[in-house]
């Protein structure tokens, strides 16, 4: 009977759903999609190693995390040397450079990430050889121009499966050998290790990019993975400590460090933090949008009563109780909320599914979120008919009979 | 016999801004079970007040009401709902039928607020359509039936929850002169079936088919009439 009546005015009844379809929309698909980039980010920052410090230029006030160029960089590879002789805690230390170069082999080029690094690198990261071997200590401090390649960039550049180990690449026109063959890693967000290469950290000081340190090599970061995962905070402090006293760093002169450290486990918690402060603002607005979904239903349903108040004459006249009417009025107020409570978790569900797709993170249906999604719009239902049901349940019978 | 209607006293009066308006000024009137009767009078001499009141749309302003030996006077909204719903039945001159239904929901209607299942609720619309002689136009919705059609569907609205009394406000004011005949055909044929009907008309020729005339002018009985050629004429 509800129904009926609300289908006889489409229109206007998908008209008055609008409000709570926009604001049940934006809570699903903003919970969704807030919970699949925290997931995919937290499974990211696990396998970036919850034991390892990344140590980079830069003061944490000012915020410059980038390997900003002009000026000097104050992060080197003695630094990374010092921590591992000097930080008891310091399990293995690597630094590195890291930019984005063309590497070409015969007919094929790709553009891709190149990592200047040294040997300590796989131990840090625990990466593995397919075939070949790493680069040695040797070729670190001669900086040879070797290179070991990710397997994808070994597919893209040589051939799918092809035996790489002996070929000539060039990175910027440069000639490198293949020495080795790194092991599938899998994908890390934006960053696919299977397609970068590797060479020595002194080589691509000294060839790929410049070295703009005052001394020493200049390095973008220094990976310190601790001896055990409860020494975190020790190491951090003891980083802390021997880099202020190499830098000249004296925190009660009001000197400012010039590097920052930090740890996937509280990068992972920046960003929980960050994703769910702007959840709670998008539902905020969701918020908004509903309340104004539920006047809009509220005033559709005045409008209702007073267009249809012979209708409830003649209803009363052949024996509707007050109580019959006004569960038809909110029957019909929660019927409109809800049809549009349920198109917006559709629809919040459809968007969380696209935006999975198209930005690659895990699609995850918040259970709770749809739940939520779905007795909100009962609720809004209710509270919108509630004042309109009222009015057409104590109107007076003969009153409304009279009425055209 | 025991009295279908029982009213003393009643006083209907409307207040329009600082002024009172006195429509009913005092009726005193039995109505026995069974009987069939014509309110007849003016317009605007109070006869729809009068039928409202009978019909529990309405509460008089004073005087006291007795229904089938229920004192109406005191009752709350809801048994009145009640009693409109279960012992009464109401057809009006502009049919008041809902728009948007068809003639059968429109006829299942009364059987929803019973609390009747949906499919006795069908059986019994059906047949108090065919009742009616409306059987082929169940689905119809009110637009898309004369008027004679569609006072008969009203008249099967009436019906269906079996009452005791069915009241007709010029039930044949907005019809013409061989469609007003069927319908009181109709009227007819539920008195004599044992229903206790009164119709407000302004045509003495309808109000000839009745048992009994009252004539109301300005708010109070003026005398009445048997009608002596009926021969169910019920007794005094
Ligand atoms: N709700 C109301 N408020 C004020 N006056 C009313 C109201 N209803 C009816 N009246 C007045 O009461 C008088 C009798 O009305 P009614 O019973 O409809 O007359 P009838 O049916 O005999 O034509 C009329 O003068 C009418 O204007
Ligand atoms: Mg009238």
């Amino acid at each position: 009977m509800a129904i009926a009546a609300l289908w006889s005015n489409k229109l206007r009844t998908a008209l008055t759903m609008l409000g709570v379809i926009i604001g049940i929309t934006a809570v699903i698909a903003v919970t969704s999609v807030g919970q699949g980039v925290q997931s995919q980010t937290e499974a990211n920052l696990q396998g970036l190693g919850a034991d390892i410090l990344q140590v980079r230029p830069g003061s944490a006030s000012s915020g410059n995390v980038s390997q900003g160029s002009g000026s000097a960089t104050t992060l080197t590879w003695d630094d990374a040397q010092a921590i591992g002789s000097q930080v008891q805690v310091a399990g293995s230390v690597s630094a590195y450079l890291q930019q984005t170069f063309q590497v070409v082999y015969g007919q094929n080029n790709t553009s891709t990430t190149i990592l200047g690094t040294d040997t300590t690198y796989p131990m840090v990261n625990n990466l593995t050889m397919q075939s070949g071997r790493f680069f040695t200590a040797d070729e670190l401090t001669q900086a040879q121009s070797v290179v070991v390649i990710g397997p994808t960039l070994r597919d893209e550049l040589l051939g799918v499966g092809a035996e790489a180990v002996g070929e000539k690449i060039r990175i910027q026109g440069q000639r490198y050998s293949v020495v080795g063959v790194a092991n599938v890693k899998g994908s890390q967000g934006r960053q696919n290790p299977d397609e970068q290469a590797y060479v020595p950290l002194t080589n691509m000081s000294a060839r790929l990019v410049g070295n703009n340190a005052l001394s020493g090599i200049a390095v973008q970061g220094i990976s310190v993975k601790v001896s055990a995962q409860d020494q975190l905070e020790a190491a951090d402090f003891q980083i802390t400590n021997l880099l202020r006293v190499r830098h000249s760093i004296y925190p009660a002169r009001g000197d400012q460090d010039d590097f920052q450290i930090s740890s996937a486990a509280n990068l992972v918690e920046t960003l929980s933090s960050t994703v769910g402060l702007f959840t709670v603002m998008v539902v905020a607005i969701a918020g908004i949008s509903l309340v104004v979904g539920g006047i809009g239903i509220a005033n559709i349903m005045l409008v209702s009563v007073v267009e249809r108040t012979r209708e409830i004459g003649i209803r009363k006249a052949i024996g509707a109780t007050n109580q019959a009417i006004l569960s038809q009025f909110l029957a019909e107020a929660i019927a409109i909320s809800a049809a549009g409570g349920f198109l917006g978790v559709g629809l919040g569900v459809a968007i969380a599914r696209l935006a999975a797709s198209l930005f690659r993170f895990p699609f995850v249906v918040s259970l709770w979120a749809i739940g939520l999604g779905v007795g909100l719009s009962f609720v809004i239902g209710i509270v919108a008919g509630v004042i309109p049901a009222r009015s057409a349940a104590k109107l007076d019978p003969i009153v409304a009979l009279r009425s055209d | 016999m025991t009295a279908m209607i029982w009213m003393e006293g009643i006083h209907k009066t409307y207040r329009l801004g600082e002024v009172d308006v006195s429509v009913l000024k005092g009726i005193d009137l039995t109505i026995e079970e069974g009987d069939y009767v014509a309110i007849m009078g003016a317009s605007g001499s109070g006869k729809s007040t009068l039928m409202n009141i009978m019909g529990c749309l309405d509460r008089p302003s004073a005087g006291h009401y007795v229904l089938e030996g229920q004192n109406l006077t005191t009752l709350s909204n809801e048994g009145l709902a009640y009693v409109r719903n279960q012992r009464i039945g109401f057809v009006f001159q502009q049919f008041n039928l809902l728009s948007r239904s068809t003639a059968l929901e429109n006829v299942m209607l009364p059987m929803v607020y019973a609390g009747i299942s949906r499919r006795q609720r069908q059986q019994r619309a059906a047949a108090a359509l065919q009742r009616v002689g409306l059987g082929d136009r169940m689905g119809n919705r009110p637009s898309q039936l004369s008027g004679g059609q569609q006072q008969r569907v009203a008249i099967a609205r009436a019906l269906v929850n079996r009452p005791a009394l069915v009241l007709a406000d010029e039930p044949t004011g907005a019809l013409d002169t061989q469609t007003s005949y069927e319908v009181m055909a109709l009227l007819t044929e539920l008195n004599d079936q044992g229903i206790t009907v009164i119709i407000v008309t302004h045509e003495p020729d309808i109000a000839a088919q009745t048992h009994r005339i009252i004539h109301v002018q300005d708010g109070l009985l003026q005398g009445e009439a048997r009608n002596h050629g009926r021969t169910s004429y019920p007794a005094d």
